[in-house]
């Protein structure tokens, strides 16, 4: 049963993500309802090591973080739904570490509001988001994204909760005997994939429904270990943006806003994805594709590595890390990566390559059904 | 916010639904999601001088159960749930999910097998609700899991059923009362009447009743909130195609584009945009699956969308249902099958009923009450 869950992820989190220090201030984002134990430890956690606590029960994020979003949403006026709260903004420019907790009470929170009292107030909150990613550049704050298992997240997944629990469980590692050992290792693992990739262009992706190459040129790969994400497992790139082609017809359903699409099938010609079709919800993905100029070039191309993640539960934080696939992102690329492109959109996509899935590097085969090839 | 949202259900469910008397045994069965309505439900029988009794069921509890129970302990019967079955006057069962999905990995033959093991209860609720000696009723009460599936927020789903339950009506008692008498003059009218014909964009269906078939009034006694009026078919005078509007959902899983061809009584042709592998098994799954077994039509106007929960889909006002499967006997229905699997199909755009050659219903219109 799992007992010590939410101690043993509070220990990694506050150990290995973001180690605090003495005197840190730390800021826990997280539900006092349905993330009351997580909160719990990292409190504890963060004490121990002499940090600073601040816990933001009800942040007016999303519904991830509140019960009260679609409460606010639906009774708030103009005026309210323009003001953009203070304290909100004072902790995030005064944290030093922000820990966010998803951890729904309903996925679907949203699909019953008005999409465009939601666009409004995502715009008034858009200073708190630049603040943070900014202050992340900068290196003067860290934050991380993970996840406490839910009734409703279990549900998004079929799945009962205590199934969900032991899922989320292997995925973070807390399995292993030595988790932070655990996670050092694969951070290491996944600096020599990075470290063999870096002077390389050019990719060739093919196999079950993939035929697809870029280049990469000088960019980098970064590896994703636990630092934003927890669980984690990725490492990625910016394709050169009119470097891609090729088509893919994606084997995992994709989630994206709220709507379910499956079977989507894309072909790149020079960076843009000229044809795009879906079997369920098409109409959705070509508005999203269409959204802007930048919705229809490829922003970021993945390699999902955690092997704890073993099945699809319509939760990206949990999807693009399934060990044995791949994603991709149509839209914004990332400034990490020397990305260039600018999009509304950041979609990601899974394929799955456990099944013959090949991924070639500068004519040398670098990756086949789900395993590294190289060392 | 809805002000006193449980206290003015449980009043309809106690002074209408299910009048409780003075000495009622009154069974309330629900999960501690619904803690709001089981505390009023409790008051309101107390206040009426019966004798409110309940086992709150902790939702994880089954799920411990279903993974870690032996095959002794799954076929164990709980001798508490089965002397409140074999002694209570009243039941009232509440829909209130923690998770609608929490059944889907379960293994099939487990979870058959705590079913088996439960039979004797659910017998015992059948020979009682039959022979009149235990008055029941089915309600639901708003959680996030269903709001979930449904596609809203706690709050929109919330007032949704509040909505459909005719609370927002000054006197619900009242409106409760004036549906229960305008479906018996619905009733009054299709008496003794024998050919029905259905037709509309999308279904293009006959079937015909004798008189060993009645149209019953669910004006909420039994289902609330409620609202339809349902008959069973002659076995095997059903004839024509369908297509329904609205998905399905049977035993978690869901069913869309359903389209299906009768022949005399029987499905002849069944197809499916979307789960077809699943319908197919459910109709093979005995002798009388295949078979009609309630023809109905939903009456209520403050529901107007589709959530996935069968209690509501099936009375949309606007829509006609139909279920394969087992009949119900209270409209001398005679077939019978494991499965009764209720499918909805919109009329509001042009669908019109027409019984022995006359108008009787039109774009979810009772064209008769005019």
């Amino acid at each position: 049963m799992h007992e010590n869950f939410a101690r043993d992820l509070a220990r990694i989190l506050t150990d290995y993500s973001s180690p605090v220090k003495p005197g840190e201030r730390v800021t826990i984002v997280g539900n006092l309802e349905t993330a009351a134990p997580l909160v719990e430890a990292l409190v504890e956690a963060v004490l121990a090591r002499g940090g600073f606590p601040n816990v933001q029960g009800a942040a007016m994020l999303s519904p991830d973080y509140t019960p009260y979003f679609e409460l606010f949403l639906r009774n708030a006026n103009d005026q309210q739904l323009d003001h953009l709260d203070s304290t909100m903004m004072h902790w995030v420019n005064e944290s030093d570490a922000l820990f966010f907790i998803k951890a729904p009470a309903n996925t679907k929170a949203l699909s019953s509001v008005d999409p465009a009292r939601l666009a409004r107030y995502r715009r008034t909150i858009q200073p708190f988001g630049e603040t943070y990613l900014n202050r992340y550049a900068e290196g003067k704050l860290r934050w991380t994204v993970c996840a406490w298992p839910t009734q409703a997240l279990a549900q998004t997944a079929e799945m009962s909760l205590l199934d969900y629990r032991d899922f989320v469980y292997a995925a973070c590692g807390l399995d292993q005997p030595d988790p932070v050992a655990y996670w050092l290792g694969f951070r290491e693992m996944q600096d020599r994939l990075v470290e063999w990739l870096k002077g390389k262009s050019h990719v060739e992706v093919r196999g079950p429904g993939i035929d697809l190459s870029f280049e990469f040129a000088d960019r980098p790969w970064i590896n994703c270990a636990g630092q934003v994400n927890f669980p984690d497992g990725e490492i990625y790139t910016s394709p050169v943006e009119d470097s891609v082609n090729g088509t893919v017809q994606f084997n995992y359903p994709s989630v994206y806003q709220g709507y379910e699409v499956e079977g989507v099938c894309l072909r790149f010609e020079n960076g843009r994805a000229v044809e795009a079709t879906a079997e369920k919800n098409e109409a959705f993905l070509l508005s999203q594709l269409d959204l802007d100029e930048g919705g229809r070039t490829l922003g970021e191309f993945a390699i999902g590595t955690n092997k704890g993640v073993t099945r699809y539960t319509r939760s990206i934080l949990f999807d693009e890390k399934i060990g044995g696939t791949i994603h991709m992102a149509l839209g914004r690329s990332y400034a990490e990566s020397h990305g260039k492109n600018e999009s509304a959109i950041h979609w990601d996509m899974v394929h799955g390559m456990q099944d013959g899935g090949e991924i070639w590097v500068d004519g040398e085969l670098f990756y086949r059904s789900g395993e590294f090839m190289v060392k | 916010m809805i002000e006193n949202f449980a206290s003015r259900l449980a009043r309809v469910l106690t002074e209408y639904s299910v009048p409780i008397q003075r000495g009622d045994l009154v069974v309330i069965n629900a999960s501690i999601e619904a803690l709001p309505l089981i505390e009023a439900l409790y008051e309101a029988v107390l206040e009426r001088g019966g004798l409110p009794v309940t086992m709150p069921t902790i939702p994880t509890l089954r799920d411990i159960f279903v993974r870690k129970a032996t095959d002794e302990q799954l076929d164990f019967l709980n001798p508490l749930a089965m002397t409140m079955m074999e002694k209570a006057d009243v039941l009232f069962s509440i829909i209130a999910p923690s998770n609608t999905m929490s059944g889907a990995q379960v293994p099939p033959e487990r979870s058959a097998r705590l079913q088996k093991a439960q039979r004797p209860v659910i017998e015992t609720y059948f020979k009682r609700t039959f022979e009149g000696t235990l008055r029941w009723n089915i309600c639901a009460w708003p959680t996030q899991a269903a709001a979930q599936q449904a596609e809203m927020g706690l709050l929109a789903y919330s007032e949704f059923i509040y909505q459909a339950c005719a609370l927002d009506q000054p006197d619900p008692v009242a409106h409760w009362r004036a549906v229960a008498e305008r479906q018996d003059r619905l009733i009054a009218w299709l008496a003794g009447k024998q050919r029905v014909e259905v037709r509309g964009p999308s279904v293009d269906l006959s079937f015909r009743l004798d008189d060993s078939r009645s149209w019953v009034n669910c004006r909420g006694d039994k289902n609330f909130p409620d609202g339809e009026i349902f008959t069973c078919p002659l076995e095997d005078s059903v004839n024509g195609t369908i297509e329904f509007s609205y998905p399905t959902i049977y035993g978690g899983r869901e069913v869309r584009g359903v389209c299906l061809r009768f022949e005399n009584g029987r499905v002849v042709e069944a197809s499916a945009e979307h789960g077809e592998d699943f319908l197919l098994s459910r109709l093979d799954m005995d002798e009388g699956a295949r078979t009609l077994g309630e023809f109905a039509i939903g009456t209520n106007k403050g529901i107007q969308r589709f959530t996935g929960e069968t209690l509501f889909d099936e009375k949309i006002g606007g829509t006609i249902h139909m279920a394969l499967g087992q009949s119900i006997e209270d409209a001398g229905g005679v077939n019978k099958s494991q499965i009764h699997w209720d499918i909805v199909h919109s009329m509001r755009d042009g669908g019109e009923i027409w019984v022995d050659g006359e108008l009787f219903y039109r774009n979810g219109d009772f064209v008769v009450e005019a």
